[in-house]
């Protein structure tokens, strides 16, 4: 009894501490931000790591989504008689929900693990040590640069998503039942506000925010030697993938709060 | 390509779809285009949202910009639309918006009618007239009251049908007066009955009307009443018309014989026959000669009331003809009367009249006999 309650309470306590520390952590980065020299290069190689070679994978997500929603759609609707409302539902589900979330999960999974396994490596190796050593501060160098890649790309990744995932369910569409691109799309938009293709698509932000910051975290807080590498890339992108899903249902909601 | 191209081309390529999108929704939205606003009142808009359609003839032409709550409980829910620059020429003042659905379960949106030519333009703001959107419970509530209603008449019918069928049960059973008479057969036998009782009635009353022509007959040969008779010359009035023609035989008549009426007759107004020894050879020549038709041709003085003297003509007709087949021997079914009526005065000596025996040959015809009931 007294074992299971000191159990639950250094569980508890840990789970505060990881949040303090990310807390404190994010403090460092910010603090760090606002000072020079901004490094405009490194920021520009990690928009290309993380918003230009992920395209591929995000679009073939998109596309795979597009076509799943397209073919899982059709049967249930005409079950209804309703198969007109076909775009609709394809357009308005890719834009408004699928799109920004498989977004965020497939970048958590490839992003989280490349950045929480580089910085990893680079801690346990004592890299981040000889940065900090050499006068540059790596809270600006390694984690804001990732963190704002991040931010920035995620929406941009979204909107590929969002395209191919609509150019594959037209196509998929059209394949079982002919549907001019024009007619597709003027349905599917119907009665779509700015409200319902902006927000979903900005609030992806947010998702970068969290990958970036808990897969920065994560790979700087690194122990031990390469088993410390795996259990970080690991624990980044569970926990990012976690968090963004998490941040998800608090975004719909507040979205729908302030957005309609 | 190098990492700055790539990143570049990446970031175009995804703005571009970002601004393809905003282009979109917004041309959807009429963000992009001229437009102008429209206001429409209503009572309810049974979950209209703003953004939705507004259609003119059919065709997406404007959008729902917002939807206003009434200040006061009596106010009307205002609806504001734009609508694009090209509907202005169609959509007048008389102009009638509408809240519609697609189909049983698709959005609502606006229709707007078409104006009509004489009446005004319409300006930036102005209010048009609507029409109370059709809400499905509203309608369900109408079929129900209709379901009620005819729910109603159905059991009326019911309980018309079950009265004509107890009456055609009580009909079948034999109550009742149709009843007695479709099912009694005593009112059958009854009837019958009457109608040999009707027959034997009516038998009776020939035999009666025959007693009585009997006695009729008797009376006339009285010595009190013979007077009458026998000074108009003939008894039966039933009989003038019994061998009338209704005209003259078309053939050319082989002979005719002409009398003075008043050589043969007693006085100017009777058929009475006096000195018939005239006719003689008239009644000779018919006893001796073949011949198809003979017919006693009988008129009067244009003086005198005209139906008196047709029947006068007829009778002087019938009594020579009674002379004639009495006192010589030939077909009496040949020789025939026509009473001619009112003649014309053809000499002062035939200020009686005028009877002609006309006689034809032997293949003439008799003209189809009028019946004698045939009123001339």
């Amino acid at each position: 009894m007294r074992s299971t309650i000191t159990s639950v309470w250094s569980l508890t306590n840990r789970f505060l501490e990881w949040f303090g520390d990310l807390g404190f952590f994010g403090w460092q980065v910010l603090r760090s931000a606002v000072r020079r020299p901004f490094e405009g290069r490194e920021l520009i190689r990690q928009l290309d790591e993380i918003g230009s070679r992920s395209f591929p994978l995000v679009a073939l997500a998109g596309a795979a989504i597009g076509a799943v929603l397209a073919l899982e759609t059709r049967s249930s609707l005409v079950q209804f008689g309703a198969k007109s409302m076909l775009p609709a539902a394809i357009v308005f589900s890719i834009i408004h929900e699928t799109g920004p979330v498989v977004t965020g999960l497939v970048v958590s999974g490839r992003v989280g693990a490349g950045i929480g396994a580089e910085l990893g490596a680079m801690k346990v190796t004592e890299q981040i040590d000889a940065i900090e050593a050499s006068g540059v501060n790596p809270y600006k160098f390694l984690a804001f640069t990732r963190i704002v890649a991040c931010i920035l790309m995620l929406p941009l990744l979204t909107l590929a998503a969002d395209f191919c995932g609509v150019m594959v369910g037209w196509i998929a569409n059209t394949l079982v039942e002919p549907i001019s691109f024009h007619k597709f799309i003027h349905q599917g938009l119907a009665g779509t506000s700015f409200n319902d293709f902006l927000a979903p698509t900005f609030r992806t932000s947010v998702f970068g925010l969290i990958i970036g910051m808990i897969a920065c975290f994560q790979g700087m807080r690194t122990q031990g030697g390469t088993a410390g590498v795996g259990l970080s890339a690991t624990s980044s992108v569970v926990l990012s993938s976690l968090f963004v899903i998490l941040a998800d249902v608090i975004l719909v909601k507040v979205i729908l709060v302030f957005f309609s | 390509m190098s990492r700055a191209a790539r990143l570049g081309a990446f970031i175009i390529a995804t703005l571009a779809i970002l601004a393809a999108g905003i282009f979109v929704i917004g041309s959807k939205q009429y963000l992009f285009t001229p437009t102008y606003r429209l206001k429409a009142e209503f009572a309810t808009v049974v979950g209209l949202d703003a953004g939705a359609e507004v259609r003119v003839g059919g065709v997406h032409s404007g959008t729902v910009r917002g939807i206003e709550l009434p200040n006061k409980p009596a106010g009307k829910i205002t609806v504001l639309m734009d609508l694009q620059r090209s509907t202005h020429d169609i959509i007048k003042q008389d102009s009638v918006a509408a809240i519609e659905t697609e189909g049983l379960l698709g959005n609502e949106y606006v229709s707007i009618s078409f104006g009509s030519a004489q009446a005004l333009n319409v300006k930036d703001d102005d209010t048009i007239a609507s029409q109370p959107p059709l809400v499905i419970a509203d309608l369900i509530k109408k079929a129900d009251g209709i379901l009620d209603t005819s729910q109603q008449a159905l059991e009326n019918v019911t309980v018309a049908a079950a009265n004509l069928s107890s009456i055609s049960g009580k009909i079948n059973q034999g109550q009742g007066t149709i009843g007695a008479l479709v099912n009694d057969k005593k009112i059958y036998t009854q009837m019958d009955q009457t109608t040999v009782g009707l027959r034997d009635t009516v038998n009776h009353a020939q035999a009666g009307v025959a007693a009585f022509q009997e006695n009729m007959e008797a009376m006339k040969q009285n010595v009190l009443l013979r007077g009458y008779f026998k000074k108009r010359g003939y008894e039966n009035s039933s009989d003038l018309a019994k061998n009338e023609i209704m005209e003259l035989p078309q053939a050319p008549p082989l002979k005719t014989f002409t009398f003075e009426s008043k050589q043969l007759f007693d006085n100017v107004d009777t058929a009475k026959p006096r000195n018939q020894k005239s006719l003689r050879a008239a009644g000779q020549f018919l006893a001796d000669t073949e011949f198809g038709v003979a017919v006693v041709v009988v008129s009067t003085a244009s003086a005198g009331d005209t139906q008196k003297d047709l029947v006068l003509t007829q009778a002087r007709a019938m009594v020579v003809r009674d002379y004639l087949v009495a006192n010589f021997s030939f077909d009496d079914a040949q020789l025939k009367t026509l009473g001619l009526g009112k003649g014309k005065n053809l000499s002062p000596d035939s200020s009686w009249g005028t009877v002609e025996i006309i006689i034809y040959p032997a293949d003439t015809e008799a003209p189809t006999q009028s019946s004698a009931a045939t009123p001339r």
